[in-house]
């Protein structure tokens, strides 16, 4: 897979997203959504790898050649879920609509004390499992991220709710982060990752994803595996307007991995994923935030 | 080359039983050689895999918190020196 986004600025653009959450928080959300279509249209003119990451994945979602309008629409998703991390993170979820499906899976598992990873990808709305576990329910739950990637967007994000920005655990490169992670599960916390971003150096498993052979990240099924904790599935998609759709899914109750078949067994498992993963970003496409060249095509 | 002393080997011996290196020999294992990345290329899943199978010989825990956790999995010997002072068993 393409590593480039490591390397992409997540373009959010400190300053021009705290302005507009100044604006959304002061004057209101429509006023902070009327300045999405201009700042849509500067990244759509002036962000190219992002543009053509954008087609080279519309063109498979859609099944058609992607017009200028649908990478527009998918710019503004993008924009649209980041003004409303401001409400996710500090707590405000009254002026949305959030339907959750299968929350009674997600109640059990806490109800249980037992750990679990809840797995989901750069598909919608990560940030409503973040507001949905702490501020509603109350759901014992840590976020693996990759916070040295964009430092400032994270402590200027950790600055809007310092309990929201506890529950991290920053993904350090070194041993300690799943260390960490598999300290969080054994004491009954729910600990959340994406899947769908390979990291340099960390292992793979290859599966069928659009249509195209596609490497992921083994790292999430392998920890279930030594942890013999369940996988739920997460995603958040924003379905327009102040709509989110939280789904919840169970994977696996407990993945385990024999010796001689470890590899092809992991392999079943990620395309579990990998089919889930497809399906829910069919439901919602321009809810797919991997601005970049996901499947090496030009590379090609 | 440099042997590796009998504590080292059933280090060696650990780790390459545990991440499943069949290519490996474990006293082909350099004892300063990096354990991660470059030499012999283990992951953070192949540390957390280590780390609960030491536990499980040894009958200790390697630390989240510890701020040596980079020094003590650096190479087979610091992490066989790391495991010889802390050993319960």
């Amino acid at each position: 897979m393409n590593r480039d986004w490591a390397r992409l600025p997540e373009r959010g653009n400190l300053t021009a997203l705290r302005l507009i959450h100044w604006i959304t928080l002061h004057i209101g959300r429509p006023a902070g959504r009327a300045l999405l279509y201009p700042i849509t249209l500067y990244f759509l003119l002036t962000a190219a790898p992002a543009r053509r990451g954008s087609q080279l994945y519309l063109r498979r979602a859609l099944d058609r050649q992607p017009r200028l309008r649908d990478v527009f629409r998918h710019i503004h998703c993008f924009a649209a879920t980041i003004l409303d991390r401001v409400y996710f993170l500090s707590g405000r979820l009254d002026r949305f609509d959030v339907r959750v499906f299968d929350d009674q899976l997600i109640l059990d598992q806490a109800a249980s004390g037992q750990g679990c990873i809840l797995l989901g990808a750069h598909l919608g709305s990560f940030e409503a499992l973040r507001a949905l576990g702490v501020t509603v329910k109350h759901f014992p739950i840590k976020i693996l991220m990759n916070t040295a990637h964009n430092q400032g967007m994270t402590r200027y994000l950790s600055a809007l709710n310092p309990a929201l920005a506890a529950m991290v655990i920053p993904i350090s490169g070194g041993p300690d982060t799943l260390l960490k992670v598999q300290e969080s599960i054994a004491q009954g916390f729910m600990v959340g990752a994406l899947g769908d971003r390979v990291v340099p150096g960390e292992k793979t498993v290859h599966c069928q994803f659009f249509g195209q052979d596609t490497p992921f990240p083994a790292g999430p099924l392998l920890l279930a595996a030594l942890t013999g904790c369940p996988v739920i599935l997460f995603f958040g998609l924003y379905r327009g307007g102040n709509r989110y759709d939280a789904h919840f899914e169970r994977l696996a109750e407990r993945i385990d991995l024999d010796r001689r078949r470890r590899q092809e067994q992991l392999g079943e498992w990620a395309q579990r994923y990998a089919d889930r993963l497809e399906h829910y970003t069919r439901l919602a496409p321009y809810n797919w935030f991997n601005f970049y060249d996901y499947w090496e095509e030009d590379a090609r | 080359m440099e042997a590796l002393s009998p504590f080292e080997l059933e280090v060696a011996r650990l780790l390459v039983e545990t991440l499943h290196l069949e290519e490996v020999q474990p006293e082909d294992i350099q004892p300063e050689e990096p354990l991660f990345g470059e030499g012999l290329g283990l992951d953070s899943i192949d540390a957390l895999e280590l780390a609960l199978a030491i536990a499980k010989t040894y009958g200790f825990q390697l630390r989240a918190e510890d701020k040596d956790n980079r020094r003590i999995f650096a190479s087979l010997r610091a992490l066989s020196q790391h495991i010889a002072q802390q050993r319960i068993h």
